[in-house]
């Protein structure tokens, strides 16, 4: 259990809180952390631990959101089926975007996989005889494990957590494994780590791959629990930005990482927006700017991330 | 069998033409020498053999195996190692990280990699920075890096890319001795180096280009001698002397 004790304490807490939690806003607010927490996980598998950065993950989960809302509204069919049919449609879309990922490097990869959105975005609310359009799709609700359907918000936080348990347990495994430290080559030196044998190419196809499919789960579990798909939302360039800023906040290429940056961003932006929801109308807005300025601090102040913070802090007792 | 074979390579950019039919053999066990002034398509031929430039015409073969035409990884992989002219280290990593990345291409347990790791890191004397960081290093520091991490893919052929380039002084016995304890170890190297004290220390055999052309092959004593050798390298005005 070497170096897990900080995970033990995050989860452990996690999975406490519904004992002693009875607030809905605030047991809400634990699910969205553990959901982001995972969806920034999935990012950083790509982005982290092989240096593939996407600003366009917001596509996966969305393809994930749309195919368990779209399987049980047209085809009466579980969620649990539209969770995988999403999950191979983004290993699918995940294995094209990998695939550019060889042609095009740096900048121009982030925009083509902003631009995979885009087009997601723009088929999910044009595609109105199948979709339903720009209005979304309500996501129905019926009460049972094959449903997906839990009234009972403690059920959800063992939901989130068991999802984030998984992709930690996938992260710590990538870091210590033959292939995550062929990752980490690659995210370092791709030029280099070839010259040592490694299929740079193939490996980071895998990783773009996986990491799509792993956000799409996410996407699936978010829009079984929010019950609603609006395409604007689940497409948008705002929460692919989410998924990368909870990873690097929290610390790229770390396990906890994600976590830690998903519980900042998320308590922040509630408590801001909670705090000055009765302010005039003329400064509705100023809770993002408090929330932007209090990000490039943390990012200023704190550039390797909340785990590589936590890790030095402990060297140092 | 030929050990490594170049035959014919031309490598064109654009216009300049880098390689211009270069042809020589190596036996195995050998250390060559590649010689030539700056531009004379040194670097160029590195690219060509391990799979990072295709050449326009001709072809590589190691032991009989064609390695034109095959991904740098997969050039790799036949057991074709090298360091880079400009050094190429995994900054992020540790010293013992960046050389377990390469013995992790024939050991598949990492545990088995890194303990092979350490063995190298001792061997070209970095033991002691097993845990620093790569970009902590010093010049010398990472030229033994670079060697290190070439060397735990368990290489048959070596390329070493001016390993006493940019290094001081003090440092270049202790890298001269290194490349000579590869070659005593059986390792073939070619080995591409601007300081000719340093060449002429290690080689038995210089490969000279110029202008991307072979313009000399043969024992060290006699390339350095060599008319056309010497006038490439400092003008006609010397040659003449």
């Amino acid at each position: 259990m070497r170096g897990h004790w900080p995970a033990l304490v995050v989860f452990g807490l996690a999975a406490l809180a519904p004992f002693f939690v009875r607030d809905a806003f605030l047991l809400d607010s634990l699910i969205l952390i553990l959901i982001w927490g995972t969806l920034s996980a999935a990012w950083n598998v790509a982005g982290g631990y092989a240096g593939q950065v996407s600003l366009g993950h917001s596509a996966f989960f969305g393809i994930g959101a749309y195919s368990a809302a779209l399987l049980a509204t047209r085809w009466d069919l579980s969620p649990w089926l539209g969770l995988m049919v999403g999950a191979l449609l983004s290993t699918g879309a995940g294995l094209i975007i990998g695939y550019l990922s060889n042609r095009l490097r740096g900048p121009y990869f982030v925009l083509a996989t902003i631009a995979l959105s885009q087009v997601l975005l723009i088929v999910a609310s044009r595609w109105r005889g199948f979709t339903e359009g720009s209005e979304g799709i309500p996501v129905p609700f019926r009460p049972g494990f094959w449903t997906l359907g839990f009234a009972d918000k403690a059920t959800w936080v063992y939901i989130g957590l068991g999802a984030a348990l998984v992709l930690y347990l996938i992260q710590r495994h990538l870091e210590g494994s033959r292939t995550g430290h062929q990752l980490a080559a690659i995210r370092e030196d791709e030029d280099a780590a070839q010259s040592l044998g490694i299929a740079s190419r193939r490996l980071k196809v895998m990783a773009v791959a996986g990491s799509a499919a792993l956000a799409s789960v996410c996407g699936t579990l978010w829009a079984q629990y929010v019950g609603f798909v609006d395409p604007f939302y689940v497409f948008s360039v705002d929460l692919s930005v989410r998924f990368a800023l909870g990873a690097i906040i929290g610390g790229t290429g770390t396990a906890l990482g994600p976590f830690l940056g998903s519980f900042l961003i998320t308590t922040l932006e509630t408590y801001l927006r909670a705090t000055f929801a009765g302010i005039g109308a003329g400064l509705v807005g100023i809770y993002l700017i408090i929330y932007g300025l209090l990000l490039i601090a943390v990012v200023r102040f704190v550039p390797q991330g909340l785990a590589g913070w936590v890790r030095d802090f402990a060297r140092r007792r | 069998m030929i050990f490594l074979s170049v035959a014919g390579i031309t490598k064109r950019f654009g216009g300049v033409v880098a390689n211009r039919n270069i042809s020589f053999d190596v036996a195995a066990g050998e250390l060559v020498g590649i010689i030539g002034p700056n531009g004379a398509g040194k670097s160029t031929l590195f690219e060509v053999i391990t799979g990072f430039y295709r050449p326009e015409t001709g072809e590589v073969r190691l032991q009989g195996q064609r390695l034109t035409g095959l991904s740098p990884d997969r050039v790799s992989r036949q057991g074709v190692a090298r360091t880079f002219q400009k050094l190429r280290p995994f900054q992020g990593m540790t010293v013992l990280g960046n050389v377990t990345v390469g013995a992790l291409q024939k050991s598949h347990d990492v545990k088995q990699a890194r303990k092979e790791a350490q063995e190298i890191l001792e061997r070209v004397g970095l033991a002691d920075k097993a845990d620093a960081y790569a970009r902590t290093l010093s010049t010398g520091q990472r030229k033994r890096l670079e060697l290190a991490r070439a060397l735990a893919t368990r290489p048959r052929l070596l390329l070493l890319d001016e390993v006493t380039g940019g290094v001081d002084q003090g440092s270049i016995p202790g890298l001269v001795s290194l490349v000579q304890d590869l070659h005593r170890a059986g390792i073939t190297l070619l080995v591409i180096e601007h300081n000719m004290r340093v060449i002429t220390a290690v080689a038995q055999r210089i490969v000279a280009l110029y202008l991307g052309e072979v313009i000399a092959d043969g024992p060290t004593e006699a390339v350095t001698r060599d008319r056309r050798v010497v006038e490439a390298y400092l003008g006609q005005a010397y040659a003449e002397r």
